[in-house]
This record gives C-alpha cells, sequence and structure tokens, in this order.
C-alpha cells in the first residue's frame, strides 16, 4: 500500500453520489455499467449524476478508500470471447461499517434539516401572512407529491430482496406526508392566531 | 360534469352544547375512474364529508350532485343505485357468513338468490376475499374486514365507491394491499373517495386533499392535465 493511497483513505468521504454507489455494491456485487441502470432506477431522481462515467469515478474512490475491492479474474480476458472484461467490484468489511455509520449520520442530519426549517420559518413571527403563504406552498407540494407512490410495475430481476429498497421508500414517503400534514395544521393554526393578532396559547 | 360534484356545502354539529362548523363551503368534483383521498386530522370533518359526498348525510347549505341530480332529495336510496359507501368497520357480526352479508344488499332489491349468490362470490373474488365467503364476520382481520365491506358495496355495481378509513384498523404491511385494490378499481372506472388519516390512502390517489378547519385544500376539482383516470375509465364495465 503506497502513501499516496493511505492520504486518500484518511479524507471524509462527502460525496452522496460515492455513499450512493457504495450501498449499491453493498446490495448486489456488480460492475460498472449495471451499477450505473441501477442508480438511474433508484437514485436518479433524488441524487442526479448525467453521465455513466461518474460511477467509474465513484468506483475509483471507494476503491481507493479501501471501501470496495475488484473480485478477483473479473478483468480477465477471455481468448475468442466478443465482449470486453468487466470489471466486478464487491464491498469491503470497512465499506459495510463506513456505510453504516454514514446511513446513521444521514439520518441525525434528515432530524436537523427539519428542525432548522421549523425554526427558519418561526423567525416569521412578525410577517405570520407571509408564513401562512409558505405553509401553503408547502402543503401543497406533499399532497402532490407522488414520490410515495406503491412499487408494482417494476421488476426486480436478480435481487436479494426484491423491491425492498422501493418498498421502503414509498412507506417511508407515505408516513412522512401524513406528520408533514399535521405539522403544517399546527404550524397553520399557530401563525393564524397570530395574524388576528392573538397570543397562540393564550387560551392554554 | 363530473360524477359526483360538492357545491358550496356546510356542515355543522353539536358538540358538547357548542355549535362547531364542520365544513365550511366546501367545494370537490371527482371524475369516473379516479381516486381522490382526502387526509385529515381527528375530528377534522373528514368522515362528515364522506358521508355527505355518498348521501347518507345532508348538508346545512349547498349541494350535492351526483351524476348531475342532486342526492339531498334522495337520501340513502342513492347507495346502491351508483353510490356505495363503506363506514369504518365491516359492522358487528350478525350471525350470518360473509357471503350472506355481501348478497344481502341484492336480495333485498329483488335479485333472485341464485344470481345474488352468484354476484357476491364475484365481487368476494375481485377483493381478493372468496376463500372467506364462509366465515363469519367476526372471524375476519382488520385487512379482510375492509376488503369484504367494499365487497358489499361493490356487488351493487357502483359508479361511485365512498369508503371512510379503508387503512384503519389493517395491519401495516396489509395496506398497500388495500391501496392497490382501490386503485385497481378506480381503473376498472369507478370513481373512489377514500378519507386518510396515516398517510397509507394518499400515495397512489389520483389527487390528495387536505380537510383541516372547515376548509379543503388541494386539487379539489380534475385539472387540465389530470384527465388520464376518466380517459382510461371510459368504456370499461363497473359492475361486479
Amino acid at each position: 500500500m503506497g502513501a499516496g493511497v493511505k492520504k486518500e483513505r484518511s479524507f471524509p468521504m462527502r460525496s452522496p453520489v460515492n455513499w450512493t454507489v457504495l450501498g449499491l455494491v453493498i446490495e448486489r456485487s456488480s460492475y460498472g455499467f449495471e451499477l450505473w441502470k441501477r442508480y438511474e432506477r433508484l437514485y436518479g431522481d433524488v441524487v442526479p449524476i448525467g453521465s455513466e462515467s461518474n460511477i467509474y469515478a465513484a468506483l475509483n474512490a471507494l476503491k481507493d478508500k479501501g471501501l470496495i475491492e475488484e473480485v478477483e479474474g473479473s478483468r480477465t480476458i477471455v481468448v475468442g470471447a466478443s465482449r470486453q472484461p468487466k470489471p466486478h467490484y464487491r464491498v469491503t468489511e470497512e465499506g459495510v461499517r463506513a456505510y453504516e455509520a454514514w446511513v446513521i449520520a444521514q439520518a441525525r442530519e434528515h432530524s436537523r434539516r427539519s428542525l432548522q426549517f421549523a425554526r427558519q420559518l418561526g423567525a416569521l413571527a412578525q410577517q405570520p401572512h407571509m408564513a401562512l403563504a409558505i405553509l401553503e406552498r408547502y402543503e401543497r407540494a406533499c399532497l402532490d407529491d407522488k414520490g410515495a407512490r406503491i412499487p408494482t410495475t417494476v421488476e426486480f430481476p436478480a435481487r436479494v430482496v426484491p423491491g425492498l429498497g422501493d418498498r421502503l421508500a414509498s412507506a417511508y414517503g407515505r408516513n412522512a406526508i401524513a406528520a408533514t400534514l399535521g405539522w403544517i395544521e399546527y404550524a397553520r393554526r399557530e401563525f393564524a392566531a397570530l395574524a388576528g393578532g392573538k397570543d397562540p396559547h393564550e387560551s392554554a | 360534469m363530473s360524477l359526483l360534484e360538492l357545491r358550496r356545502v356546510s356542515k355543522s354539529h353539536l358538540h358538547r352544547s357548542r355549535r362547531v362548523e364542520v365544513l365550511r363551503e366546501v367545494s370537490l368534483e371527482i371524475d369516473v375512474g379516479e381516486l381522490v383521498a382526502v387526509w385529515g386530522l381527528r375530528r377534522s370533518g373528514r368522515s362528515t364529508l364522506l358521508a355527505m359526498a355518498a348521501g347518507v348525510d345532508q348538508p346545512d347549505a349547498g349541494e350535492v350532485l351526483f351524476d348531475g341530480v342532486d342526492l339531498n332529495g334522495r337520501g340513502a336510496t342513492a347507495l346502491g343505485d351508483g353510490v356505495g359507501y363503506c363506514r369504518q368497520g365491516v359492522g358487528v357480526p350478525n350471525g350470518r357468513t360473509v357471503t350472506d352479508n355481501v348478497r344481502a344488499g341484492l336480495l333485498a332489491r329483488g335479485v333472485q338468490v341464485p344470481d345474488a349468490h352468484l354476484r357476491a362470490h364475484r365481487a368476494l373474488e375481485r377483493v381478493g376475499v372468496e376463500p372467506c365467503g364462509e366465515l363469519m364476520l367476526g372471524d375476519l382481520d382488520g385487512a379482510e374486514a375492509v376488503r369484504v365491506a367494499i365487497a358489499c358495496a361493490l356487488v351493487l355495481g357502483p359508479r361511485l365507491l365512498v369508503i371512510d378509513e379503508p387503512t384503519k384498523g389493517v395491519d401495516l404491511l396489509q395496506r398497500d394491499e388495500i391501496v392497490l385494490l382501490l386503485r385497481s378499481l378506480a381503473d376498472d372506472g369507478i370513481a373512489i373517495l377514500v378519507s386518510d388519516g396515516d398517510g397509507s390512502g394518499l400515495s397512489d390517489a389520483d389527487r390528495s386533499l387536505s380537510l383541516a378547519g372547515g376548509e379543503l385544500r388541494g386539487k379539489t376539482s380534475p385539472q387540465a392535465g389530470d384527465l388520464l383516470p376518466l380517459q382510461r375509465a371510459r368504456g370499461r364495465s363497473t359492475a361486479a
């Protein structure tokens, strides 16, 4: 192992694309093109990646950090074969541990951002009509959100548990919508009271 | 003209000696083949709204039109005559089998026993609980009870199905199946209005609305770009 690789490993990996690709490799060992297709289907709408070449850049970064490794023999050229060899990648033990830590950190980040949004809206106590308008737009976006549709038509060939990620995402979306709509109604009552010149908790 | 149209409907209830305005000039249109979900907190008036839409309760003000005809003058007679209504739960056990319950509506309308039995069987099959036909209502789990309730309405060949909280009391993992059943019924051309308290019913709806403070928010009528359900439904049979 050279000094360059050690230096590379010591840097925290911030790219969400790299972490997402690592998740795909954890789900199933694979090669670049297949990973790109899977990425596009599962994450293309939430973490857009653009070209296929970004997958290879991510794979290189993950390999340099020791989070994935090339499957031995997958690059071997078979004499007489018409196709180019496709290097397959699998996750290392370090990769699985790092992914677990990153997913937990993501959940915390999501919670932190929600709190941040709620408090930022609270800054509009003197402009309740503006806050009410924001809430209305937010509610409309939630009601129009089709991200929580139940997956039915997509086929899931060769996946360990077919469609699990899609089902989890769908269930998460539905629960989140209900919770968000409930929160919007709470916030609306607070700001409506302020707009009417009342202390929203005066009767509490 | 939409299949169901609520025009500036208002309704108030007496709650602990106070009059509470549950619905304030609520308007809503639902087209053939549309699945529309109304989300609301407890006591938001979502069940009241659905009872109005099904014609089983009358508004204090405003109109409820089904296929252009005011339901106000027809009361509960609209049920089974184009409108199917499922209140929460399948009803109390009554000592009769599921099939008996499903065919009861047909027999009450003078359908002969063999025909009623066949149609009840088909309705149960359509909603996926055909093997439960000889069970008693009390033997059903939450998801089966909802499906049977839908079958009771479906057997009469409704063009509009109004269902109060179809996923309430249903096991978490089975809620998806209920929602997908409703989606498929809408795809068959039935207009469906459901209420929802936990978000489960919103996912596959053509339009999701929220009800709070007596006001209905969201797309309360089919938009120009949302006519796919209508086109999808045209020409399809709705009878079970």
